[in-house]
C-alpha cells in the first residue's frame, strides 16, 4: 500500500535568505547573490564570482552549543534542519519520538575537510593529521553530525548524484515514506564553497569563464556560477501529518531517477535521460503534461546541459512549452549543488502559493529553438502542481512532482 | 508481481580472489589478503599492513572505458559489474536499459584522486589538477562509470555511508525493484586503498600492526583493505522466468541512525539491535529463524564488545546458538565494499550451506563470547543469514538474505 507523503516544513541556509518567503521576494525582484570572491585566492583558477551564503552566523540558527565538531557543510546543514523542524512544528524530543529520518543530498559533503586532513599529514606528518577532520572527512559526515545534533534516530541516508543530488534526496525520501519505511523525515541537501570545488569545477571546463555569463538557456550563456547552501523538507506520511495537527505546505505525487549511459557526450542521449524521467514523475503522480502549472528547472548557463533540459522538456510538453511558467532561481542563486534540488522546490512551491514565478534575471535571447515560456520578468500563475527537474553534467537526471 | 526479490548474479573483487568461485574458495580456506601496503610508502605510519587487490588488471575486465579514464574505486566496480551481469547470465542486448539501474556504496568515492589534488597543491603545482579532478574524483562517479560501461539508463544512486555503505545501497535496490521502479538492479559497493583513510584510522589508533582477530580477547585493531562487490537483484518472476540460478531471496532490511557519536557506537547497541529488529520484523522473522550472522566484525576492541552487546540484546539466551563470523579477519576492512561483499558472502552462504570462519582466533574474549566459528568454516544449513554492517556518523543496517525456496 503506497502512502501519501506531505511536506509539513522548509528550512533553507541560502545566499539570498533563510526563508522561504525572503527567497522569494529577492527572486522575484531579480536580486543576484553572485559577487566577487573573498575569503581564499582563486589566482590561477580564472575564476573570480561565486554565489556563497555572505554572512552566515550559525549562532543565529544554532545558539551557544559547541560547533567545533561541524565543518561548514555540516553547520549549513544543522542549520537548515532547525529551521525546517521549527517550521514543521518540531524539535529534537518530537524528532526522536518519531525515529525521523534523514535524506541529504550532497556531491561532495566537504572536499575542503576531506583535503585539509590529507595536507596536514602529507605536510605536518601523520601524526598532527587531526582526528576530528577525519570523522568529518566521510561523505556522510554532515548527516551524521545532523542526525547527533537533531536527534535523528530514522534511517539516514547521504546521497550523491552530482549536481542532481539534492532533488535524488527528495526523491529517495519520497520513496521511503510511502513505501512506509519511514513516517517522518527530513530531506534535501547542502553544499559548502570552497577552493577546492572551484578548483575542479573551473578545471573541468564548467564554470563561467572568463567573462561570467551563466544566464539560464540565454544563447550568450556559458557556464555556471558555483554557489552555496543547504535546504530541506520535512516529509510525512500524509494521515500522521494530519494526526498531530501538521500543516501541509504542499505535497510530493511522484518521482524518478535515470541516467544518461553517455554521461553528457551525446546530447539526445542526456536529453532521453531527463525526458524519461519527467514522463515518469508524471506518470506516477497520475497527471497528463496539461496538468503541470510551473516548471522550476535545473538550468543554471551550462551550455551543453540548459540545452538537454529543454529538449527534455520540449518533448514531453510538446505544443505547450510556450504556455508553462518556468522559473530558474540559479541565475540569482548560482548552483548551490547539493542544495539545489530542495533550494528549487521550497521556491517553486512558494511561487505557487503566492500565485507568481520570478522570472530568469538577465535572460535576454533564449537559444533558438528551446521554445520555453522564459523571461527575465516576473509572471502570474495560477494552479496547483510544479514539476521540478534536475540535470547533471555527467549523466545524472531526476524529475519530481510536487502539488501545493 | 509479488514484490519477491532475489539475487541471481555476484561479481567481487577482493584481495584473497576476483570473481565470487576464488574468492569463496579462499574464503573456507581461511586465506588471508592482508600483507604490507604497496600502493604508497608505509613507512611514516606506525603500522605497515593492509588488504590490498594486488596484481588488479582493470584492462583484462573493462570492455569499453579506457582503464586509466577512471580512478581505481571506479575499475573495481566495473569490473564486479561484468563478472556479476556474466555470472546471472543476463542478455545486456535483451534489456530496456533504462530498466536497469545501479545502486552504488562507497565510503570515500576515488580518493586517489584528491590526493593527487594535494600533491599538486602542496607543491605549488596547481597546473598538474585538469578536468580529470572533477570527472573521476566525486563519488557518483563510481555508478557513473558502472552505467557507462554497460550502457544502463536506469535508476542511477550512489549511497556514500561510510562503512555500512554496501547494505545501503543492496536495500536501495531492493526498495526500487518492489516499487517497480526497475526491471533489473546492479547493487554493491566499492572502495580503493587509500592514504586518506589509513592515516586516519592510524590518528584513531584502531589499525593492528599484523592481523585482523575478531572476537580475539588480544584483538588490536581493524586494518584497512579494498575491494568491491557487485550483485545482480531483480524480481523473483522474472529470474525463474529466464530460468536463472538464485543464490539467494533479499528478505528485508532495517536501518538506523544512533544520533549519538561521529565514530563511536552507542554503547548500549541500541542503534544496531533497532536495525536487527527491523529487518526480522519485515521478514516476519524470529531471532531463532537466523542460521548465520555475518558481522561488522571489524577486529578493533571496542566493535566486537559493542557488536556482542547488541546481538545479546535481539537475539537474548539463543545469542551462542546463531553462529557470527567475520570476514574482515581475512580481507580486512573494505569500508564501502565490505557490506556488499558481505552481502555476496551472505548469498553465497545460503546457497551452499557453508559458513566462512574468523581467523587468526586464539584466546576467548568473555566479553565477546559468542560462537564466531574460529578459525576453520563449517557446513551447516543456512536458512537466513543476517548481515550487519555498522559506520560512521552513527549508521546501522542490516540486511537478511535466505535461501530461496519458490
Amino acid at each position: 500500500m503506497n502512502r501519501r507523503v506531505v511536506i509539513t516544513g522548509a528550512g533553507l541556509v541560502s545566499a539570498l535568505g533563510d526563508r522561504p518567503a525572503s527567497l522569494v521576494d529577492a527572486l522575484l525582484e531579480g536580486r543576484s547573490a553572485i559577487r566577487p570572491i573573498e575569503g581564499f585566492d582563486t589566482a590561477g583558477l580564472g575564476v573570480r564570482v561565486g554565489a556563497p551564503v555572505a554572512g552566515f552566523v550559525e549562532k543565529t540558527y544554532l545558539g551557544i552549543k559547541n560547533l567545533r565538531p561541524l565543518d561548514r557543510t555540516a553547520r549549513l546543514v544543522v542549520a537548515a534542519a532547525k529551521l525546517a523542524a521549527d517550521d514543521a512544528g518540531l524539535n529534537i524530543q518530537s524528532l526522536r519520538a518519531n525515529e525521523a529520518g534523514l535524506a541529504l543530498g550532497t556531491m561532495f559533503c566537504s572536499v575542503r575537510t576531506i583535503a585539509e586532513f590529507d595536507r596536514r599529514a602529507i605536510t605536518a606528518g601523520v601524526e598532527y593529521a587531526s582526528v576530528m577532520d577525519f570523522a568529518n572527512s566521510v561523505i556522510n559526515a554532515a548527516a551524521g553530525q545532523t542526525a547527533i545534533w537533531h536527534g535523528l534516530t530514522g534511517l539516514n541516508a547521504t546521497i550523491c548524484g552530482g549536481l542532481t543530488s539534492g532533488l535524488q534526496a527528495l526523491a529517495f525520501g519520497f520513496d521511503m515514506i510511502r513505501l512506509g519505511r519511514s513516517k517522518m523525515l527530513l530531506a534535501g541537501g547542502g553544499e559548502e564553497f570552497c577552493y577546492e570545488a572551484l578548483a575542479g569545477f573551473s578545471r573541468a571546463g564548467w564554470l563561467a569563464m572568463p567573462e561570467e555569463f551563466a544566464i539560464p538557456y540565454d544563447r550568450r550563456r556559458n557556464g555556471l556560477i558555483l554557489g552555496e547552501g543547504a535546504a530541506l523538507l520535512v516529509l510525512e506520511e500524509a494521515d500522521a501529518a494530519a494526526a498531530r495537527g501538521a500543516t501541509a505546505l504542499g505535497e510530493i505525487k511522484g518521482q524518478a531517477i535515470g541516467f544518461d549511459p553517455s554521461r553528457g557526450k551525446d546530447p539526445a542521449s542526456a536529453a532521453n535521460a531527463l525526458e524519461r524521467c519527467i514522463r515518469e514523475a508524471l506518470g506516477e503522480a497520475g497527471l497528463e503534461p496539461a496538468a503541470v502549472d510551473l516548471l522550476s528547472a535545473s538550468a543554471n548557463g551550462s551550455v551543453a546541459a540548459d540545452r538537454a533540459e529543454a529538449a527534455a522538456v520540449k518533448a514531453v510538453f510538446n505544443g505547450r512549452t510556450s504556455s508553462l511558467p518556468v522559473m530558474a532561481i540559479k541565475a540569482m542563486l548560482g548552483e548551490p549543488v547539493g542544495a539545489g534540488g530542495a533550494l528549487q522546490t521550497i521556491a517553486a512551491l512558494e511561487a505557487l502559493r503566492a500565485g507568481v514565478a520570478p522570472g530568469i534575471a538577465g535572460l535576454g535571447e533564449m537559444e533558438e529553438g528551446f521554445g520555453l515560456a522564459a523571461a527575465a520578468a516576473r509572471r502570474e500563475i495560477s494552479g496547483a502542481n510544479a514539476l521540478i527537474t534536475s540535470i547533471g553534467l555527467d549523466g545524472n537526471a531526476c524529475a519530481v512532482v510536487v502539488g501545493k | 508481481m509479488t514484490g519477491r526479490v532475489v539475487v541471481t548474479g555476484l561479481g567481487t573483487v577482493t584481495s584473497i580472489g576476483v570473481g565470487w568461485p576464488e574468492f569463496w574458495a579462499n574464503l573456507l580456506a581461511g586465506k588471508s589478503g592482508i600483507g604490507r601496503i604497496e600502493s604508497f610508502d608505509p613507512s611514516k605510519y606506525p603500522c605497515h599492513n593492509g588488504g590490498e587487490v594486488k596484481g588488479f588488471d582493470a584492462a583484462a575486465y573493462m570492455r569499453r572505458l579506457r582503464p586509466d579514464s577512471v580512478g581505481r574505486a571506479s575499475q573495481f566496480a566495473v569490473a564486479a559489474a561484468w563478472l556479476a551481469v556474466d555470472d546471472a547470465g543476463l542478455d545486456m542486448a535483451a534489456l530496456e536499459p533504462h530498466r536497469v539501474g545501479v545502486a552504488v556504496g562507497t565510503t570515500s568515492g576515488e580518493p586517489n584522486l584528491i590526493e593527487k589534488f594535494n600533491d599538486s597543491f602542496v607543491a605549488g603545482r596547481m597546473d598538474d589538477v585538469g578536468a580529470e579532478f572533477l570527472g573521476q574524483y566525486p563519488c557518483h562517479v563510481i555508478a557513473g562509470h558502472v552505467a557507462e560501461e554497460l550502457r544502463l539508463g536506469g535508476v542511477n544512486i550512489t549511497i556514500p555511508c561510510a562503512c555500512a555503505a554496501g547494505n545501503y545501497a543492496v536495500s536501495h535496490a531492493f526498495d526500487a525493484l518492489r516499487a517497480g521502479r526497475a526491471d533489473v538492479m546492479l547493487a554493491g559497493g566499492s572502495d580503493a586503498f587509500s592514504r586518506i583513510t589509513y592515516t586516519g584510522f592510524s590518528r584513531l589508533g584502531a589499525v593492528a600492526p599484523e592481523k585482523v582477530q575478531p572476537f580475539d580477547k588480544n584483538r588490536k585493531g581493524m586494518i584497512p583493505g579494498e575491494g568491491a562487490a557487485m550483485l545482480v537483484l531483480e524480481p523473483m518472476e522474472r529470474a525463474m522466468k529466464r530460468g536463472a540460478t538464485i543464490y539467494a531471496e533479499v528478505a528485508s532490511y532495517g536501518i538506523s541512525c544512533d544520533a549519538h557519536h561521529m565514530t563511536a557506537a552507542h554503547p548500549e547497541g541500541d542503534g544496531a539491535a533497532r536495525a536487527m529488529t527491523m529487518a526480522l520484523r519485515e521478514a516476519g522473522l524470529g531471532p531463532g529463524d537466523v542460521s548465520y550472522i555475518s558481522a561488522h566484525g571489524t577486529g578493533t576492541p571496542t566493535n566486537e564488545r559493542l557488536e556482542t552487546i547488541a546481538v545479546k540484546r535481539v537475539f537474548g539466551d539463543g545469542s551462542n546458538a546463531v553462529p557470527i563470523s567475520s570476514v574482515k579477519s581475512m580481507l580486512g576492512h573494505t569500508m564501502g565494499a565490505a557490506s556488499a561483499i558481505e552481502s555476496a558472502v551472505c548469498s553465497l552462504a545460503v546457497y551452499k550451506d557453508r559458513i566462512p570462519p574468523t581467523i587468526n582466533f586464539q584466546e576467548p574474549d568473555p566479553e565477546c563470547d559468542l560462537d564466531c566459528v574460529p578459525n576453520f568454516s563449517r557446513e551447516a544449513r543456512v536458512i537466513v543469514a543476517m548481515n550487519n554492517a555498522y559506520a560512521f556518523g552513527g549508521n546501522n543496517s542490516t540486511v537478511l538474505l535466505k535461501k530461496f525456496a519458490a
